[in-house]
């Protein structure tokens, strides 16, 4: 079971964002997409998610699948507490409603809570979180519904270092315990190097790097080079991007 | 040498097209958003705790300024009325008179503009941080339709409780203004409540309930609308709230034109 990725374009104002992606990622296994700001990153997400739809090219899903997505920003309801805001695919989802009663649902959400180390912060609002706190919420709401295809949004950006170790090792904690087919689109390195088993790197909209962590970070590719150094020189022009 | 695009005319020729072309924006927005509505409710896929849940938004935070600003206009229009008509010997008029502009005009729009500052403006700028913040992806994501859950429960909340809290304030109204009438022209509350009937009847009763269930499902729909199609942050966020107060004035105040041609042509 996979998650495929074939010949995929996305036009915006007569501007290539995405230009003949293709790409394969196995259950249990993660993608790390890589790329500087307006590379296609977070748009790649949002079309296998079904945010946005592809101009050309296609998407093929496993069988039965799940699709979650946590959030740059963990997109929580703010006007939901923690535990409305896990359950609320169980409860305002067509085909789950009425399927759990409140006990089963409060069941569930513990479940989910502890799995992402957080416990007894049911009744808190978003607001009253910390920023690692509502990522790790959001990870909860993802998994709610047992997803095969998890796609992370930069999930450390904005975290000190230790609450990102932390993130990042529950990115491959609730990919082992799920058998998911991950994404995670991000710009940390860190991240990269603990919770990703393969990278692929956009610059304006086509892939220009595709291999293993390891090639990655010592391989001879140059857009990797200039990536992993953070140099101003090299083939991706920012200056003029 | 000449360059057009640096010309005043020029320039005014685009600021009035951007106008327009947003205008267009916003009227299809509009018009997609109700079609999505309307089809929802064909099928009857209605949250209804959701429509619980925003009614009472819809009834109960508007009350207080609605009643006010009703009851305000009503006095004002009895105090300046009672005297002139007491001193031409109609003060019998002064309860018809009122009646007929507040149940037939004022009470509907008075309220519809107290609904929409308090409840269209909150509902734009709600439901237009929770697109800026990623919280409407977060729900196409987890498979709940944002149209299903946002928007027809308050398309159906206006729709079902304006005409309540129209109900509410046209009685709140007449009764300030025979207040009023009884110590400005000395006219008793018994004379000015038989004069009331005088003029007004149950037709224009249900016309009234029929405008303001209009004008609830319009304030309702644009708010959503606006708050729905917003993109970018928290200055967005507030050009949204002020473009769905706006067009819901502008709305409100052209479905009275059209049921007074309607009904009172």
């Amino acid at each position: 079971m996979s998650l495929e990725i074939k010949n995929l374009t996305k036009i915006f104002d007569g501007r290539k964002i995405l230009n003949d992606i293709s790409l394969k990622v196995e259950n249990g296994q993660t993608l790390g997409v890589v790329g500087f700001s307006g590379s296609g990153k977070s748009t790649l997400l949002k079309i296998i998610s079904g945010i946005l739809y592809e101009d050309k090219g296609e998407i093929i899903y496993p069988e039965n699948s799940e699709i979650a997505m946590a959030f740059q920003y963990s997109a929580l309801f703010d006007f939901l507490n923690v535990h409305d805001n896990i359950a609320f695919p169980l409860v305002e989802r067509k085909e789950f409603r009425g399927k759990y009663s409140n006990e089963e649902i409060s069941k569930i959400v513990s479940e989910k809570l502890k799995m992402v180390g957080l416990e007894g912060i049911e009744e808190k609002f978003p607001s009253e979180l910390s920023g690692g706190m509502q990522k790790r919420v959001g990870f909860a709401r993802a998994i709610v519904t047992n997803p095969n295809i998890i796609l992370y949004d930069e999930p450390t950006a904005g975290l000190d270092p230790v609450t990102s170790t932390m993130i990042e090792d529950y990115i491959v904690h609730l990919k082992k315990e799920l058998n998911a087919a991950c994404i995670v689109v991000t710009h940390q390195l860190s991240t990269i190097k603990r919770a990703v088993d393969n990278v692929i790197m956009l610059y304006q909209g086509d892939i220009v790097f595709q291999g293993s962590v390891q090639d990655l970070l010592y391989g001879n590719n140059e857009y990797a080079r200039q990536f992993v150094s953070a140099s101003i020189q090299g083939p991706m022009n920012i200056a003029t991007k | 040498m000449f360059e057009l695009n640096k010309t005043l005319t020029y320039q005014g020729f685009l600021l009035f097209w951007k106008q327009i072309r947003e205008f267009l924006i916003t009227l299809g927005n509009i018009g997609c958003d109700f079609s999505r509505v309307f089809a929802h409710l064909l099928t009857f896929k209605i949250n209804f705790k959701e429509v619980v849940e925003q009614s009472k938004r819809f009834a109960f935070d508007s009350l207080p300024i609605s009643l006010a600003i009703v009851g305000m206009t009503a006095s004002i229009i009895a105090m300046q009325l009672a005297p002139e008509l007491a001193k031409q010997g109609g003060a019998d008029y002064t309860g018809m008179l009122s009646a007929l502009v507040m149940v037939r005009e004022l009470a509907a729009v008075m309220s519809g503009f107290a609904i929409i500052s308090m409840v269209g403006s909150s509902f734009a700028s709600e439901i237009a941080s929770m697109s800026v913040t990623e919280q409407i992806n977060a729900m196409k994501v987890l498979r709940v339709d944002p149209i299903e859950y946002l928007m027809v429960p308050r398309f159906l909340a206006g729709v079902l409780f304006m005409p309540v809290v129209f109900i509410v304030s046209a009685f709140f109204g007449l009764l300030c203004a025979g207040l009023v009438s009884h110590f400005c022209a000395d006219l008793s509350i018994l004379n000015y409540i038989t004069s009331m009937w005088h003029g007004l009847y149950i037709r224009d009763i249900f016309i009234a309930i029929l405008k303001s269930s209009v004008f609830g499902g319009t304030i309702a729909l644009i708010s959503c609308s606006c708050g729905y199609a917003t993109r970018g942050g928290a200055k967005e966020v507030g050009l949204a709230t002020t473009k769905a107060v706006v067009w819901s004035f502008l709305a409100i105040a052209m479905w009275d034109f059209i049921f007074a041609a309607i009904f009172y042509l």
